[in-house]
């Protein structure tokens, strides 16, 4: 009671001072560290204990390191006030990465509070418990999930829908089909909030598994179908409660059912859709509006989607349109414009992307929206990116009858004070005319008087975006007569005369250009063009770069064009402007100039004539047609668009952002829907039809769990029958008998044999002997040169594999392995001192524990640099974080006597440009963190940090495959760690050798060195074994396999990595990552920088 | 799915941060972010989603106050951005306002309410009325009785009966001696007038606002007495579709207090009720402006705090400006604001002035946008009228049932 008193008044006199703050948390957050927080964790009051969680959440949010914590805060997890437990998840789950041996203390606690009446304290146990995010506990969490799923209240359940993407996060394989069975359960749930957010998991655990959904879409869309035109209580709003309930969860079942809609449909009319980039959109609507009516089942997915038209949420309307847009038939496409339009007003967060799609949808067909132009016009108020989007979709909706309207706008548009704009409003009209050509005239009118009016105003120093709305006035006149020269003769005339007056050498570089491209145009044109180059030629040299460029252009052009008494003056003239660019400042206009006179040789006649008379006579037009294809090539006529344009799906991020974000998928293309799932679902969809919605859960039920066990008894099947479970092994499997039932039969013969044979050899000369046409003999043979003496197939494999696959050794690749540089002192930093360090592979001769560390210094600086020496920052730290390790985790027996740091041998003296190599012994005690040290260099302390890499911490473990595969089986079940990842590096490989075609070397050859070699430059590791698919298809590197071992340095425990292939040769590869090793942090730790250093692609490891 | 979502200051300071998934976000992220806001200006606001170099960002601004979301992973944008808007509106209705000062000190019920809305990146309970269930908003009471006795929880013990209602908005047993609810039409009147005074656009985007304090489980019918006028229309998720499709009725069981029920759209209005003419002559480097506003079509109520507000072009130097009527004011930015009140009966209020152009321009070639705002109480201008409001499922028979108008100004434009 008493410490209680004293708290509360220390806490009013804090806040005497301000007294509106009483009872918030204003304190704490001003100062969370001003009285001690441990003694406070440790407390018997909640009260108290509250009040250090609070301090430390608002550690937390300041962004200080609040996980020294960790262990007291864990402590707490079983307390009994609901309050303390919510601070403490939030706490928990912020740094449970951070400190995930500690982290497992609290799993017990919830293990216990899911089993708790109160469904809160399920829900959150739950959460917490899958929101850690620890491998080892995953089969727990797995558990707890599933029996989650199955829980009486509503909202546990949603919290079990919304464990299953955490789970699925951690990448674990073996768990994925049990993952997939629960969302299934979820899906079927009768409460739309569970379905809401099971469909949420469904889209990011496994898109791909239609079969999963199709009974449930239906069942959504029978309740949505019924609750929104039959029943007409108060649980009409059931579905719709659950789209807003939780904002988005209708939103997602929307697009799954969009999803799979479209592979069960085989909707032919998603993709004339999706080509409406084409021109010729217009036809193909003709098509799909047919296949669109007869669709029954795109037709409910229709009715139940268009209410949500009406949602007061944007979201969930962008993701209804997008429904219509993708399914809906032409004249059915009409009713999303409306809503789309309305959302626009809802509030300024959304209008940007709103816009984004409408602008899209605009393109593709500019008919929806052309009625509803005045919903475009622009406020003063609109930021300048709304204001160009809105632009942009006015011009291309723009049609004949409401251009005076829009022309109108735009016109008021350039009048505006914000200048950027007014120039985007003038390329806008050049935009129209170009669309609606019949408008042509009147933009060219407004687009000539404008410029009229700015020249006369002629203060472009001053305002700087007066000369961007002249030079975008000028553009669109350009990209007008572009279209049709010929009738626009007096506009070239009226922007001649206005050069004068011009001063804008964008602006003057364009029209100048014009000049020479329309030269020969008409009948006055020819006539003005000395007069002009004349003065052209007058002015050349007080003018612009760009300016420059085009004078010597233009009057090159028209010299090539010119005929009559003419050619003479304008010979003059270009000499004398080639003249004057030969001696510009400019190396550009000089160089122009250079080639332009070597081009013209033949026509100026001046120098160059010795060349002329050595020429034979039929080289002479040479030059000349050179010279002409150069200056008076055919412009292109430009697309409307630009080139790349690339369509997404609307309302998905990378349609804003335009390139395909990380996990885009767009919508599979019709007709690569697996048979079978189409039988079922026709099945299914006839019998909804009929039943009604009770029977409808025992049907449905059954079928699930019919394909859900045919699933899982492959995925068993093959994980049983070979030792190393990773997922490819069931790939591997299918891939090659979907191989064997498409293809030729002599794949199988193949197999057999390699089945039946024993002897490597023989493998190999079957192989060779049969696979003649599959796979050139020479690719082959290098294979065989390289054959190993080191190991043969063992019987035990090859029976499990049921695949044939010869085995390589890449033989000097060790003396190519560089290890990797890292930098711990810059120039900059250091003083001109230069300091990058790499691992190497040698082990310490002083203790085990150390790992060896290559230093090289540099001098960059002019002067020499004396006494270097590094050492360690706090020699007594060692021993304490060595206690921790002891204390937290057993396996890390450290032993306290080894020093963090050998010292190593001071450089009296370095030399500019000197470098020196040093070899340092380091201590890291198991921990990922850097080490602080501190390097003198010339008297002075530079503060350093050695990041160590985990790839180090090991040691070569050479053994044969006999030997490894005897290891791998003693370390199944939680020793073993898979991840996946994606490698690139021999992308790279592949083309560079295309380039050279003296060496050809094997595709698979160049991929196993290029892996071997970034492991082995990234880790101490014993590459023991290649394997190599033989029966596979010439491309697909699929079944690769590369087995590399190793023993971790402090206490010789095996690591083994297996790394298996997926994929075709010239495509990125996946990649499986197995590790087997018994110390399960040291592994998993292992693993994800394996995982991450593979992934990540380097430019060159050579 | 969203993996972080941070609170931002309006000085750029990072208040608060939530890491919502298990891949986390540095929180350099938002130095990035602010560099970018600085750089680029206002512009940047409109921009709610930006890709940065590491990460997607959405970004939603009120009152000063960013909320900023990371992913990496492709998700629907407006998703991420309603949930923003919606973190915003709740936190807003807890705190009473929006600022920095508020949310600092209220940094626990932040934490609290972000870590009930999200879960792993995906909402999970966003309905207002359950959360103030699950977690008590602060209010003087709490306050007190935390001072005094220390005890400081806010976070209630069981789960709230609504999150398995079929109707999730409501909350489950409510009991009031009296029974009350509040119809409000708020109409916001959306005008450009062109540089040639000619009408391009006029509009009306409204709102139906119900307030209602009504014991159990209430039935309630709202109809128009003309509904054809509505353009286009949105909807609370309590309406039910079905009344609506067919006779365009309003049916639906109302959440407890104020929210909001449907807005609407009406378009191609005939004309505004006030007018505003410009008028501007330059020559010589000066630029002589006079401005007139006057009633066109009464209304039949007052209009009242008639503002009109317009930026001076930068070339602008110094403006001189008087008026017979109200008070004008030049504030920072070069922003004008002539703040007129209610039209006077015995004259039309004006004003003059003139502005002096930067030296070396002759004439004026950018012309300022006028923006005027003004409110009418008790007249929706649209014409909507409210039919009648039936009530069903009431106990006692002590109910009242109020009905309010009020129309202002949305985006009313006169360009010059």
């Amino acid at each position: 009671m008493f410490p209680q008193l004293g708290a509360t008044a220390e806490t009013l006199s804090k806040a005497s001072t301000l007294v509106f703050r009483i009872g918030t948390d204003a304190h704490l957050y001003d100062d969370p560290d001003d009285v001690s927080i441990s003694p406070l964790l440790d407390s018997r009051f909640d009260s108290d204990i509250i009040d250090a969680l609070k301090r430390l959440l608002a550690l937390t949010a300041q962004g200080f390191d609040a996980s020294n914590f960790f262990p007291q805060v864990v402590k707490n997890v079983a307390s009994h006030s609901l309050q303390v437990k919510k601070l403490v998840y939030l706490y928990l789950l912020h740094y449970a990465e951070k400190r995930p041996n500690e982290a497992l203390l609290s799993i017990n606690c919830f293990q216990k509070d899911l089993g708790d009446p109160n469904p809160l304290v399920r829900a959150w146990a739950l959460r917490a418990m899958a929101g850690i995010r620890l491998h080892v506990i995953s089969p727990l969490v797995l558990v707890a999930v599933g029996k989650c799923a199955r829980d009486p209240s509503v909202y546990v359940r949603k919290c079990a829908a919304n464990a299953l993407p955490k789970l699925h996060d951690l990448r674990q394989e073996e768990h994925a089909s049990a993952i997939e069975e629960i969302v299934g359960i979820l899906l079927n749930d009768h409460s739309p909030g569970v379905v809401g957010a099971a469909a949420a998991a469904f889209a990011s655990v496994c898109p791909t598994r239609q079969g999963l959904v199709k009974e449930s879409i239906m069942f959504s869309l029978h309740c949505a179908g019924s609750f929104h035109s039959e029943k007409d209580s108060s649980d009409a709003n059931f579905s719709l409660g659950g789209q807003t309930g939780d904002i988005d969860g209708t939103y997602y079942s929307e697009l799954s059912n969009m999803v799979s809609m479209c592979y069960v449909e085989r909707p032919d009319e998603y993709l004339s859709r999706s080509s409406y980039t084409n021109r010729d959109f217009f036809e193909l609507n003709g098509a799909q509006f047919t296949s669109g009516k007869s669709n029954d089942d795109v037709k409910i997915l229709l009715r139940c989607t268009s209410p949500l038209l009406w949602s007061n949420n944007s979201a969930v309307v962008l993701a209804a349109a997008g429904v219509h847009w993708i399914m809906a038939a032409i004249e059915d496409v009409k009713r999303i414009v409306k809503p789309l339009l309305f959302i626009m007003r809802s509030s300024n967060a959304s209008k940007y992307v709103v816009l984004c799609n409408i602008q899209v949808f605009a393109k593709a067909m500019p008919s929806l929206f052309a009625p509803y132009y005045e919903d475009f016009f622009i406020c003063t108020s609109d930021a300048y990116e709304i204001k160009a989007l809105k632009l942009e979709i006015l011009s291309s909706i723009a049609t004949d009858s409401s251009f005076s309207f829009i022309f109108k706008e735009f016109q008021d548009y350039i009048r505006s004070p914000d200048r950027r704009f007014a120039a985007a409003a003038v390329a806008a009209i050049g935009l129209c005319a170009q669309r609606l050509p019949k408008m042509a005239n009147t933009c060219m009118e407004g687009l000539l008087a404008l410029i009229r009016q700015d020249f006369l105003t002629n203060d472009f120093e001053s305002v700087d975006g007066e000369a961007g709305v002249l030079v975008h006035g000028i553009m669109s006149i350009k990209s007008i007569i572009k279209e049709e020269p010929t009738s626009h003769e007096k506009v070239i005339i009226q922007l001649v005369r206005s050069l004068d007056s011009i001063k804008v050498p964008a602006a003057r570089a364009m029209i100048i250009w014009i000049v020479g491209e329309y030269g020969t145009l008409g009948e006055i044109i020819p006539r003005m063009l000395t007069t002009v180059l004349k003065y052209l030629a007058l002015c050349f040299a007080s003018e612009a770069l760009e300016t420059k460029l085009q004078i010597i252009n233009t009057t090159v052009k028209v010299l090539l064009s010119a005929k009559g008494e003419d050619v003479w003056t304008l010979k003059r003239i270009v000499s004398y402007v080639l003249e004057l660019a030969l001696c510009d400042l400019n190396y550009d206009v000089r160089d122009r100039a250079r080639l332009a006179e070597n081009l013209l040789s033949w026509n100026l006649g001046s120098r160059g004539l010795e060349e002329e008379a050595d020429c034979l006579p039929q080289h002479k037009d040479l030059p000349r047609l050179l010279a002409e294809h150069i200056f008076q090539g055919q412009t292109k006529p430009l697309s409307l668009e630009p080139i790349n344009y690339r369509v997404y799906l609307p309302g998905s991020l990378s349609q804003i952002v335009l390139h395909a974000a990380p996990g885009y998928e767009p919508l599979p293309k019709p007709c690569t829907l697996p048979c079978d799932d189409f039988g079922q679902f026709s099945n299914a969809a006839l019998r909804e039809g009929g039943s009604n919605n009770d029977s409808y859960a025992t049907d449905n039920s059954d079928t699930l769990s019919g394909s859900l066990d045919e699933e899982s008894a492959s995925d068993y099947g093959s994980r049983h029958s070979a030792a190393d479970s990773s997922g490819t092994g069931g790939s591997d499997e299918t891939s090659s008998a979907s191989d064997a039932d498409n293809k030729v039969d002599p794949l199988i013969q193949i197999s057999d044999s390699v089945d039946a044979c024993e002897n490597q050899n023989v493998i190999s000369q079957t192989d060779s002997a049969d696979l003649g046409d599959l796979m050139s003999k020479k690719t082959l043979e290098s294979w065989l040169d390289e054959q190993p003496g080191i190991s043969d197939l063992s019987l035990s494999e090859q029976s499990q594999l049921r695949r044939s696959s010869a085995r390589i050794s890449i033989g000097n690749i060790v003396s190519r392995v560089k290890p990797k540089m890292h930098t711990l002192v810059d120039p900059t930093n250091g003083d001109g001192l230069k300091v990058v360090y790499s691992f190497s592979s040698e082990t310490s001769t002083v203790s085990p524990l150390l790992i060896c560390v290559e230093l090289f210094f540099e001098n960059c600086s002019t002067q020499s640099i004396s006494e270097v020496t590094l050492v360690d920052e706090e020699p007594n730290k060692a021993s304490v974080s060595a206690d921790l390790a002891l204390d937290t985790t057993e396996s890390f027996i450290t032993k306290n006597d080894v020093p963090t740091l050998v010292p190593m041998e001071e450089i009296t003296s370095l030399e500019p440009g000197k470098t020196c190599k040093r070899i340092l012994q380091v201590h890291f005690h198991h921990h990922l963190l850097p080490l602080k040290l501190t390097l003198y260099s010339s008297g002075k302390r530079i503060p350093v940090k050695l990041w160590p890499d985990i790839g180090y911490f090991v040691k070569p473990f050479p053994m044969d495959i006999e030997f490894f595969t005897d290891t791998e089986s003693h370390l199944p079940g939680m020793f073993e760690y898979n991840r996946r990842c994606i490698f690139t590096d021999h992308i790279g490989e592949l083309t560079k050798d295309k380039g050279d075609s003296l060496i050809i070397k094997d595709k698979f050859l160049i991929i196993c060195e290029s892996l071997a070699l970034k492991m082995l430059s990234n880790a101490n590791l014993f590459l023991i074994s290649v394997d190599m698919p033989v029966a596979a298809v010439l491309d697909d590197a699929t079944g690769m396999r590369l087995r590399f071992s190793s023993e971790i340095l402090s206490n010789s425990i095996p690591c083994l990595i297996t790394i298996t292939l997926e994929g075709k040769c010239s495509e990125p590869l996946n990649l499986s990552i197995k590790v087997n090793c018994e110390e399960t942090v040291f592994g998993l730790n292992l693993l994800n920088r394996v995982a991450n250093f593979l992934a990540d692609p380097s430019v060159s490891h050579l | 799915m969203l993996q972080c979502i941070f609170l931002l200051s309006d000085s750029g300071e990072v208040m608060l941060e939530k890491q919502l998934t298990g891949h986390r976000v540095d929180r350099s992220i938002c130095d990035w972010f602010w560099n970018q806001a600085i750089t680029q200006g206002d512009s940047f606001k409109a921009l709610s989603v930006i890709a940065s170099p590491t990460h997607y960002l959405f970004q939603v601004v009120r009152e000063g106050i960013t909320f900023l979301a990371c992913t990496q992973v492709e998700m629907p944008p407006l998703m991420g951005i309603e949930l923003l808007c919606r973190v915003a509106d709740v936190l807003s209705d807890y705190l009473g306002e929006l600022n920095e000062d508020v949310i600092k000190d209220n940094f626990i019920i932040v934490y609290e309410l972000l870590d009930e809305m999200i879960d792993n990146g995906f909402p999970l309970t966003t309905e207002p009325n359950i959360l103030r269930e699950m977690i008590a908003p602060p209010n003087i009471v709490s306050k007190v009785l935390s001072v005094v006795t220390g005890n400081n929880s806010n976070v209630i013990d069981t789960l709230p009966g609504a999150t398995a209602s079929s109707i999730p908005w409501r909350t489950a047993d409510t009991k009031y001696a009296n029974n009350e609810v509040y119809v409000d039409l708020v109409e916001e009147l959306d005008a450009i007038i062109n540089r040639d005074g000619v009408m391009v656009k006029c509009e009306i985007c409204g709102e139906v606002q119900v307030n209602s304090h009504l014991t159990g489980l209430p039935d309630l019918t709202l109809s128009f007495a003309n509904p054809s006028i509505l353009d286009d229309v949105r909807f609370h998720p309590c309406v039910r579709f079905r009344p609506w499709e067919s006779h365009q009725i309003l049916s639906f069981v109302p959440p407890d207090g104020q929210f909001k029920l449907m807005s609407y759209r009406v378009k191609k209005l005939k004309s505004t009720p006030i007018y505003v003419k410009p008028q501007l002559t330059s020559d010589a480097g000066t630029c002589r402006i006079s401005m007139l506003v006057g009633i066109r079509n009464d209304p039949g109520k007052t209009i009242d705090s008639i503002t009109v507000q317009f930026q001076l072009p930068p070339c602008i130097l110094s403006a001189d400006l008087t008026s017979n009527h109200g008070t004008v004011d030049i504030l920072a930015n070069k922003i004008c604001s002539w703040s007129i009140g209610r039209i006077p009966k015995d004259k039309a209020p004006s004003l003059s002035g003139t502005l002096v152009l930067e030296t070396g321009l002759e004439r004026l070639h950018v012309f300022p946008t006028f923006q005027v705002s003004f409110k009418i109480m008790g007249v929706a201008l649209s014409g909507l009228q409210i039919d009648k409001l039936d009530l069903k499922n009431i106990p006692s028979n002590r109910l009242y049932k109020g009905f309010r108008a009020l129309t202002r100004a949305g985006e009313f434009e006169v360009r010059s």
